[in-house]
């Protein structure tokens, strides 16, 4: 019968009433109990061996988790099918829980006989495949709720190498869609409209699938901005039914949208590199600042080290993995090499080293090489010479580098130019810098600025 | 104690109010015991904990033992999302620069020359008392030409030449405007988001919120700049930089414009470093026990007030000693810059303390409230200002200070299109103006080389994009990491903000 719900009510992508999605959305709440049921159950069996109490308590946890089964798998249909969720994801987990439920009654069913003796692998067995069906299925219901990279997106670089690379992208690399539509959509839509929920039947995560559209028809009419439902459905009020994205989530910004009428203006090219009109100033390139990682362990020693040293470790921000900025202006004259390579325990998680007019030497870049998240590097006014510089060259977030007041050299320099994350390097008031007009002051590589 | 030989009613041992000290001091214990009674505590009024907790979280940097005592500058210590900018320099242009004689050019005007403006323009404008009872208010066209500069096209005035060498750095704003129509409320307002005295300036909201990156400087400093007495001098008073209801640690600090930029900061003869140590514990320590007694937290201000006086002996010598600057400094500045009080000079000054890490630097110009004699004014405070400004930006620019440097300029509003007073081919005078006027910003955070808004033909409306006062303060949080929304703090039944109880929000359109 459980097999024939999806005929009943197929999930087809629509919300349905409402009432349906208020008691769908306990299916999270409930689902947890079933889980616990089953890990239970084979605790208490195994542990039934020594204890024979416990296999009773085992008979009676198996049947409260088929009736917890059968209550979530309720719950949770209602809320695909209220919800009008629809979509892979949806779908695989949806017939995971049926599996699992049904496989939850072979086990009430097979367990009669294990007990008298009578067929003594069948049970076991089934318990083992429905354990196995439990956890891919959960994750399954996890990934929906917090997205497939939900468990892998910290996990410590060397290891996340090893897992296979995301879906290829079916519009050019370079293109604006590429580099500036696709994130929008990315940031603000997929959550709902991608691979794994696909809501109004309408994916927006490749160029293909937003031009294709959705149950509403196409959303994007090239050249044809005004007729585009996608369009009309983010400029609307916030207040509105219609408006995108849906449940309370933020509004597009305005240049935002401005860009996506510009580029559906324009023909809706999964190829042009540039829109004309749209001026992209740069913008993008530190809109979200990397994660450095967990140092919550870290922190006693952070605040030693303040009292300590005087040079102090400063939060960028209220958000622990914005990382941590290295401050000596208390302790300036003083801060030497050898301080500096004290704070190497910290070096992944220092994003700005605050090095100005200290007495740190072309020793210290030794000890600045470790800081592998550093985004920002003053050396202004210290007594370097620039001969280690290319130490620097692990460093692929470098973005700034002040080496104003110091004697380093064009040829001290000369090594930075390959950095391409290096954007901005101040050589004011060296022997590096070029005898011209203030403008050049400030050395850019690749122009970008 | 042995009972006061005048104290005749007295059979318990005798307390206070027994005694015959004057009735002023009785009712002072008074107050004093009933506070402690309230609190609810004898003998330590407050707990370290709840000291703690008055002051705001510690943080990061952590406080050790409760003898050495939290600082409470570091309140409230980190942005509250990554900033872009991590100090600011504030020029504050009092009296009102007129906008349509620097920024906001509009060639139409001269071919209105003393025609009245009309009255649908002005609208229901409250006048100030100097021009309301003008019968004829003649429109007044810039005597000055205006040209187009830098990659941007920008179109800036005559009067200012260096300005216009930068256009292409800086973030122009053409449509602040604000409500008040007369100095106090104004500059009030620009300061504190409210044009009643009392509430905290934006310097000390900036240091309550973001605490202090150099321990041996005030985190917020304020510069004067020398009065010219040819100039129209409006009045600023220390309200302007003042903490209001916050901890009054959180007050702009002073450096004098002329003479000692701190007042006896250097020891009397015979007390050297060693001993102003001993004298200062020695102190505190009986602050300590002040508040013990008494629980008032503005003690705890006393304290690291002394002790921030201190470190200023050392470091504000440091800071004005402007010996070890390279000649390319003169070159940019000007030798205006070596005399102290002169506004280049503040700008270098400000240039030095942000490299120092003070995070708030405030340098106020007075004279721009030109009622009269535009025409003879107004270069004055040109050539007094515009190199500064030009100066500091391409200072901290090349320095590589610019990325993390706020830099804003801004009067309190702006100046009428008609003239006041008489209006004669060579001059005139211009009055107060709310409705727009022209400000700009540079560096960390906002986006160069754009001009934001627009007026209309007569630069008394505006058309696109206003940018009210509290937008304005809105946006310069934002640029140095702090909801405007969030940066909080409960007093007299509200959680009072800078940005007030209208809804305020960032102007996106000026962010980088």
């Amino acid at each position: 019968m459980l097999l024939w719900l999806p005929w009943i009510f197929p999930l087809n992508g629509k919300p349905h009433a409402n009432w349906e999605q208020f008691l769908g959305r306990f299916h999270p709440l409930v689902v947890h109990l079933p889980i616990g049921f089953l890990i239970l159950l084979p605790i208490l069996e195994i542990a039934g061996a020594w204890r024979s109490a416990l296999r009773e308590t085992a008979g009676l946890v198996l049947s409260l988790a088929l009736a917890a089964c059968l209550i979530a798998l309720t719950l949770g249909y209602m809320l695909a099918y209220g919800s009008g969720d629809a979509g892979p994801g949806v779908v695989r987990h949806m017939w995971g829980g049926i599996a699992l439920t049904i496989g939850v009654l072979a086990c009430v069913l097979a367990r009669q006989s294990w007990l008298s003796g009578r067929q003594m692998r069948v049970y076991p067995l089934l318990l083992v495949t429905v354990l196995l069906t439990l956890v891919w299925t959960a994750h399954q219901g996890g990934s929906l709720t917090y997205g497939s990279n939900y468990l892998t997106e910290y996990l410590p670089s060397p290891l996340k190498q090893l897992l296979p690379g995301s879906a290829t992208s079916d519009a050019a690399p370079n293109s604006f869609y590429t580099q500036y539509v696709n994130p929008i959509f990315d940031h603000n839509c997929v959550s709902c409209h991608g691979q794994s929920k696909v809501r109004g039947g309408l994916r927006l995560d490749s160029y293909g699938q937003l031009m294709h559209g959705g149950h509403d028809g196409a959303v994007v009419i090239a050249g044809n901005p005004d007729q585009s439902l996608l369009l009309e459905r983010i400029s609307l009020p916030q207040s509105d039914k219609h408006f995108m994205p849906a449940e309370g989530r933020p509004p597009l910004k305005p240049e935002e949208i401005a860009w996506i009428k510009a580029w559906i203006q324009q023909g809706a090219s999964p190829t042009a590199t540039s829109i004309s009109g749209v001026l992209i100033t740069g913008k993008s390139q530190d809109q979200t600042l990397k994660p450095v990682g967990d140092y919550s362990s870290l922190i006693p020693k952070i605040q030693q080290m303040a009292s300590r040293q005087g040079a102090k470790l400063v939060p960028v921000s209220s958000t622990p993995s914005d990382g941590l900025i290295l401050s000596t202006v208390d302790a300036a004259s003083s801060f030497g090499d050898a301080q500096l390579a004290q704070f190497q325990e910290f070096a992944p998680y220092i994003v700005e080293a605050e090095l100005g007019r200290t007495a740190v030497t072309d020793a210290g870049f030794d000890t600045l090489a470790t800081f592998t998240h550093l985004r920002a590097l003053h050396l202004e006014g210290t007594a370097i010479t620039g001969a280690g510089l290319a130490k620097l060259r692990p460093l692929t977030d470098l973005d700034y580098l002040n080496l104003s007041g110091t004697k380093v050299t064009s040829q001290a320099i000369a090594p930075l130019a390959s950095m391409k994350s290096l954007h901005h390097v101040y050589v004011f008031d060296t022997p590096a810098q070029p005898a011209a007009s203030s403008d050049a002051n400030q050395l850019t590589s690749k122009g970008a600025q | 104690m042995k009972q006061h030989p005048l104290c005749t009613d007295c059979e318990q041992s005798p307390d206070v109010m027994c005694m015959p000290i004057p009735a002023g001091l009785k009712q002072e214990w008074a107050a004093i015991e009933t506070r402690r009674r309230f609190l609810g505590r004898s003998g330590k009024v407050l707990g370290w904990a709840a000291l703690a907790s008055l002051l705001g979280e510690q943080g990061l940097r952590g406080d050790t033992a409760p003898q050495s005592g939290p600082d409470p500058r570091q309140a409230l210590k980190a942005p509250m999302f990554a900033p872009k900018a991590k100090r600011a320099i504030y020029l504050f242009m009092s009296g009102g620069p007129p906008q349509m004689d620097l920024l906001d050019y509009k060639p139409n005007l001269a071919a209105l020359y003393n025609q009245d403006i009309p009255d649908s323009v002005r609208g229901t404008q409250q006048l100030t008392g100097m021009t309301a009872g003008q019968s004829h208010f003649p429109i007044a066209p810039s005597h000055w030409a205006f040209r187009r500069y830098g990659k941007t096209g920008t179109w800036v005035s005559d009067l200012l030449p260096y300005t216009a060498q930068m256009v292409d750095d800086l973030t122009i704003i053409k449509t602040t405007n604000t409500d008040a129509i007369n100095h106090e409320p104004a500059i009030m307002l620009m300061n504190t988001g409210n044009m009643n005295a009392g509430k905290p300036c934006l310097g000390s909201w900036l240091s309550y919120g973001l605490g202090s990156m150099n321990d041996n400087l005030p985190t917020f400093m304020v510069l004067q700049t020398k009065v010219n007495d040819k100039e129209n001098n409006q009045p600023v008073s220390s309200r302007l930089w003042s903490s209001g209801y916050l901890s009054s640690e959180y007050a702009g600090v002073g450096l004098r414009s002329g003479g000692d930029p701190v007042l006896y900061l250097s020891d009397p003869g015979g007390v050297d470093r060693e001993v102003r140590r001993k004298m200062l514990d020695a102190v505190e320590e009986l602050n300590r026990q002040t508040l013990t007694e008494i629980g008032d937290p503005e003690t705890n201000a006393r304290i690291a007030q002394y002790e921030m006086a201190y470190r200023m002996q050392a470091s504000v010598p440091e800071l004005v000693d402007l010996s070890t600057e390279p000649q390319s400094t003169w070159d940019l500045y000007g030798p205006e810059a070596k005399v102290p009080g002169t506004f280049a000079y503040n700008c270098l000054l400000a240039r030095r303390m942000a490299e120092r890490g003070v995070r708030f630097t405030q340098i106020y110009k007075r004279g721009w409230d030109v009622h009269g004699n535009v025409t003879g004014i107004l270069p004055i405070l040109c050539s007094e200002t515009d190199r500064g400004c030009y100066a500091l930006v391409t200072d901290l620019k090349r320095r590589g200070l610019l990325d993390d440097t706020l830099v804003i300029w801004a009067g309190e509003f702006g100046r009428t299109v008609y003239s006041q007073g008489g209006l004669t081919p060579e001059n005139y005078g211009r009055d107060h103006h709310p409705r727009c006027f022209a400000t700009w910003m540079a560096g960390g955070g906002v986006q160069p080389g754009i001009t934001y808004g627009e007026t209309d033909e007569y630069s008394y409306n505006v058309v696109k994009d206003p940018v009210p006062v509290r937008d304005f303060n809105a946006t310069i949080l934002h640029c140095l990491g702090i909801d405007h929304n969030k940066l909080t703090f409960k007093f007299q039944g509200l959680d009072q903000k800078l940005t007030g109880t209208t809804p305020a929000s960032v102007v996106q359109g000026l962010l980088a």
